[in-house]
């Protein structure tokens, strides 16, 4: 049996662990009730745009904000894959590059990716990407620009995410992203009230195309940020959940250290016992 | 991004009982329009006022109570609310601006 000075030790930085698991519990649950405020917030934004946006509309065509650039559209579709940054996300960044490599063919689509753990994934698959942005670490104001000025350039776009779905469950998802930007804008749309916006009853400046353009890309741009948030909070989500298993196990092996304390004190004590009973039997047998 | 010159706490929709089921702003009184500004994650106003100055690609121009209604790209300037209790300035980088029954509408950072 070991003894209970060393049991102490491991009981000491076993509670260290407790202490520590429970702090990375919080800030992760802390996090996610952030980010969760923030998207909240951001859609209650869209919404509004896109009321805008839907009374202006010409029609149900979504031209990612490019109508007066007059740029050539790549014939290739850009796939998004958004994933984490560090080595601690666990498995699903894998599951997300196999959903991508279920469609993912190298003449028909690019990739550009989002997080480092993601770029890591698909060079050890030898698969290439055009470009790689670094998963943002603020969760505000997230500059998505650079990222939809390739989105412009390609005829289609699929984002793959990872979406929270509980605290327990995060799972896999892709989109097409005007359909994103449509799809939020339906769920906000109060279809029984539609007023239309034309030159002849409001006065645009500098004129309805870029107003329409601008509001395109707008939209594009917090449908983006929106999806890096939304795979931030799964990621967060799964570091909860890492954290409080971590919590429990910590919690058992202090538990069970502290009976190997408390029996390897007992087990001395007893010792002792039996030596100083041993030790008055000698004497009176002496005497 | 919008920097706020006079940091204040963020306000509240003091009318909210005026907000009617179609509208999105409340009515503002009579000679008065009502203002928000606001961006993904913030507001930074939403109160009434008499005016509202800014900048778009035309230049400088003011926003008065019964004004048509009026939808712009705004360049990078400093907003000017005359508010009930004095003014507010903004400062902003770009956005876009919706007017409509004296109710204005800025949309920062996009």
């Amino acid at each position: 049996m070991r003894h209970p000075t060393d049991i102490e030790r491991d009981k000491k930085s076993i509670s260290t662990l407790v202490e520590l698991t429970g702090v990375f519990e919080g800030i992760a649950s802390m996090r996610i009730a952030q980010i969760k405020n923030q998207v909240l917030q951001a859609t209650e934004f869209f919404n509004d745009l896109w009321g805008i946006y839907s009374q202006l509309r010409v029609d149900s065509l979504f031209r990612f904000g490019r109508s007066q650039s007059g740029e050539e559209v790549l014939s290739k579709d850009l796939y998004i894959l958004i994933t984490a940054e560090g080595g601690f996300s666990g498995d699903i960044d894998q599951k997300l590059i196999k959903a991508m490599q279920k469609s993912y063919n190298k003449d028909k689509h690019d990739i550009i990716v989002i997080g480092h753990h993601g770029a890591m994934q698909l060079a050890q698959r030898g698969i290439s990407f055009k470009k790689y942005f670094k998963l943002p670490s603020k969760d505000k104001n997230i500059n998505v620009a650079p990222i939809i000025r390739y989105v412009q350039q390609y005829q289609k776009t699929t984002v793959f995410y990872q979406q929270y779905i509980s605290l327990m469950v995060q799972d896999v998802k892709q989109i097409e992203l005007s359909a994103a930007v449509q799809q939020q804008g339906e769920d906000s749309e109060e279809k029984d009230k539609k007023e239309i916006i034309t030159a002849d009853n409001t006065i645009f400046e500098p004129s309805m195309y870029n107003v329409i353009d601008h509001l395109e890309r707008s939209m594009l741009q917090i449908a983006m940020s929106q999806l890096i948030l939304d795979s931030k909070l799964a990621q967060y989500a799964s570091r909860f959940r890492a954290m409080t298993a971590s919590h429990e196990r910590a919690e058992e092996s202090q538990g069970d250290l502290r009976l190997e304390y408390n029996r390897a004190k007992r087990a001395i004590k007893d010792q002792r016992l039996k030596e100083i009973i041993n030790g008055m039997r000698k004497s009176k047998a002496a005497a | 991004m919008a920097k706020k010159e006079d940091i204040k706490p963020q306000q509240q929709d003091s009318n909210i009982d005026k907000k009617s089921k179609d509208e999105k702003l409340p009515t503002p009184d009579e000679g008065m329009m009502w203002v928000r500004v606001y961006s993904p994650y913030q507001s930074y106003f939403n109160d009434q006022a008499s005016s509202i100055s800014a900048v778009n690609e035309t230049g400088p121009f003011d926003i008065l109570p019964k004004h048509h209604k009026f939808l712009t790209l705004l360049a990078a300037c400093e907003l000017v609310i005359n508010a009930k209790d004095g003014e507010e300035k903004i400062k902003i980088s770009r956005g876009i601006m919706y007017v409509k029954e004296d109710r204005v509408t800025v949309f920062l950072d996009v």
